[in-house]
């Protein structure tokens, strides 16, 4: 690939980037990268067929900023294939493995993070600073956000409750003795966990719904007997690998298998985030089956909880009206989804032209008690 | 008299292939409902001429199923309408496709069935769409007196009339006239029994009466502020009856524009509404599963149902057959059930 070709990505991407409406940017930005990085493969098949030299051009970001002027000569980075070193040929493998990596991550719709990347190929890519220098030049060279590429820089759940967790180590720690929760730690590290005290685990959307019940008076009452997470919204894999390490029955949780519940917002997003945690992605079914919590049970919101009596609340921040975008969102998930609950709560949705998302909890007083307590099973 | 009495005398079960889909729409002919669904096929019921004794088991079956449209809509079904005439349907599914279907007779038996006419497709590409001037599905559907003229509303606040005759001459229905407003979504649309007049009901509680004729806007309707779920012309074309989330029916005079009445009784977003025959009650259905009977003379609620604790979607008056001399009407939702009533004896 030369660099008039790069230029012609840029002018595409410009294009993307002037056009007024946001959530179909966004669509077509991911389609866009999706095929940005397949006319990267189709060229290096391209040059294998005609054998020709492989090569990709690889922008990197302007290192440091010297006296206020920017590194200009940042169009260096052409990488081939043998190469003339050794090192070449393996900065070449790194950049097509990690770029083969994202277009998964983007194909399916699931977050990775940078770890990940490097626990997928550890023995090619050596160290994680390898990993975060490519992905950061890659999403450099395609003039997008980081973000687009589906890639985010470390784990980001976080949970908080009655489980403790026995490291590699040997070390302990106990995630509820933070209140604000405690960054989900990697599979790796760890040995076991005790689940011996968890009755249910909730796993929330959103980390200020989290960080909301994590405050509240009625957490204190609930917190020696389960677990709260989030995953910020889509989850990236740690967080789902660790749902599912603490929620189904293994040696290593002692055997525990507590109902998981869901929370998250009635709109597409939500449901789709639902989906994700207890479905994973249907075109990753090979490998998502070690991820799924397929027993995730459905706690919130529901529609009975857009049914509010008085009018101040219905008028408050709480319930809007659906985007363009988040229609077509729900089209698009009818059109794949089998679960009946699932369709019928889009369906609904679609028809209400209306969707709830966790805050109005909090404008209704003890909204969240109220539907965590019985959600959850106390009386 | 201070209330009316209705008595619920049957029920039909969820359809048993799709146990969790809503009922979201409903159609009545003079011989048939019409059943629109989360579920792929629509049903079709019989309604013709049978006398209903709720104490005895006489009939057990009253609502016979006679036709399954297979494979309608494959998201499932929204909105369906069907002409006075009760020659020609609509139904309009969530992947933004709308279907008329016509009655067609066998020569030979004289069975009538519900057959399809034409499909009108949302537009997939940017360029259709800017041909067509709309951002694409169609949602609530109104079909005139005798089926010829379709009147579909759009999300981006459109009002599209076509003509279902001409579906043999091209690859879809030609579309006569487009009405635009400020391009807040339609939720729901009418035509009047006369023809002359389309209405829209819209997310930001504007109401709007067009003339057919001039293909103007006659009268832009305020007074409800909220997203205005459903609207029906009254018999007579005297009356717009509208309402939704603002919990009030709104009752306007079509001539002068003037809203003549409040409706207020409802505690929750009221989702569906139906005139009677003679223009003398409607029937109301609420998101908290109540249904209520108005007199519009009265200007009052006469008689209240809670029929389920799920959300209502659809309430339809049954056609006065010859041999019902009660006004008996059908309601659905979140349950998937079909429930019927009819006014019972003496009041």
């Amino acid at each position: 690939m030369d660099d008039e070709d790069f230029e012609d990505l840029f002018a595409e991407a410009e294009m993307l980037e002037g056009s007024s409406q946001e959530s179909l940017t966004e669509q077509l930005a991911d389609v866009d990268v999706i095929g940005r990085i397949e006319d990267v493969f189709e060229r290096v098949v391209n040059a294998v067929l005609h054998e020709d030299e492989l090569s990709l051009t690889l922008n990197r970001r302007p290192r440091a900023v010297q006296q206020g002027v920017p590194h200009i000569n940042h169009r260096n980075g052409k990488l081939r294939f043998p190469g003339t070193t050794a090192e070449e040929a393996w900065r070449f493998t790194v950049v097509i493995r990690i770029l083969e990596l994202m277009h998964e991550a983007l194909r399916t719709g699931v977050v990775i993070s940078k770890r990940d990347i490097y626990y997928r190929d550890p023995a090619l890519f050596g160290s994680q600073a390898h990993v975060d220098r490519y992905v950061d030049d890659i999403a450099y060279t395609f003039s997008v956000p980081r973000a687009s590429l589906n890639v985010v820089a470390a784990a980001k759940g976080l949970l908080a409750g009655a489980v403790s967790f026995c490291r590699r180590d040997g070390s302990m720690c106990c995630a509820s003795s933070d209140r604000d929760g405690m960054l989900v730690p990697s599979l790796r590290e760890l040995l076991s966990c005790d689940m011996s005290k968890v009755k249910w685990i909730l796993v929330i959307e959103k980390e200020a719904t989290f960080r909301s019940i994590a405050a509240s008076s009625f957490w204190d009452m609930i917190a020696a007997d389960g677990i709260i997470m989030t995953g910020k919204g889509y989850p990236d894999i740690a967080t789902r690998a660790m749902l599912r390490f603490m929620g189904t029955a293994s040696p290593q949780n002692g055997f525990a298998a507590p109902p998981v519940y869901a929370l998250v917002d009635l709109d597409p997003d939500g449901l789709a985030i639902m989906s994700v945690y207890n479905y994973g992605s249907v075109a990753l079914a090979h490998e998502s089956a070690e991820l799924r919590v397929p027993g995730l049970m459905w706690l919130g919101l529901r529609r009975e909880n857009m049914l509010v009596d008085d009018e101040p609340v219905h008028t408050s921040q709480g319930l809007l009206s659906l985007t363009a975008g988040d229609r077509r969102k729900a089209m698009k998930m009818l059109e794949r989804c089998d679960d009946l609950e699932m369709r019928s709560a889009l369906q609904s949705m679609l028809m209400m032209n209306t969707k709830a998302e966790l805050q109005i909890l909090d404008s209704i007083p003890d909204g969240m008690t109220n539907l965590l307590r019985p959600g959850l099973g106390y009386s | 008299m201070s209330s009316k009495q209705y008595l619920q005398t049957h029920t039909l079960p969820p359809d048993p292939s799709a146990p969790s889909a809503d009922v979201f729409s409903l159609a009545t002919t003079p011989s048939h409902l019409l059943v629109a669904s989360g579920h792929s096929s629509i049903k079709v019921y019989s309604t013709r001429g049978q006398t209903i004794h709720p104490d005895s088991a006489e009939d057990e079956h009253p609502y016979p199923l006679v036709q399954t449209l297979e494979k309608a809509h494959p998201l499932g079904a929204h909105h369906i309408c069907a002409s006075i005439d009760g020659r020609v349907a609509a139904s309009g599914g969530f992947g933004g496709e709308v279907r008329v279907w016509e009655l067609s007779q066998d020569s030979s038996s004289g069975e009538e069935t519900w057959v399809k006419r034409g499909d009108i497709l949302p537009p997939k590409t940017k360029k259709e769409r800017e041909a067509q001037n709309a951002s694409g599905e169609s949602w609530a559907l109104a079909l005139s007196e005798n089926g010829q003229y379709l009147a579909a509303s759009t999300h981006d606040g459109k009002v599209n009339v076509y003509d279902t005759t001409t579906f043999s001459k091209g690859p879809t229905a030609e579309r006569i006239t487009q009405y635009e407003t400020k391009g807040s979504f339609a939720l729901s649309v009418d035509l009047s029994p006369d023809g002359n007049m389309t209405a829209s009901g819209h997310q930001n509680g504007s109401v709007y009466i067009f003339s057919n004729t001039t293909r103007r806007l006659i009268h832009s309707l305020t007074g409800l502020l909220k997203p205005v779920r459903t609207l029906k012309f009254s018999p007579l074309n005297r009356y717009l009856a509208a309402a939704g989330d603002a919990r009030i029916i709104a009752l306007y005079d079509t001539k002068s524009g003037e809203q003549i009445a409040n409706l207020s009784g409802h505690a929750s977003w009221v989702m569906s509404l139906d005139w009677n025959w003679s223009g003398e009650f409607l029937v109301s259905g609420g998101y908290d599963g109540k249904v209520k009977i108005w007199s519009v003379e009265r200007r009052e609620c006469v008689a209240t149902q809670t029929e389920s604790e799920k959300c209502l979607w659809a309430v339809k008056w049954l056609a006065k057959g010859a041999a019902t001399r009660s006004e008996s009407f059908v309601t659905a939702g979140g349950e998937g059930t079909l429930a019927f009533y009819r006014e019972a004896a003496g009041t």
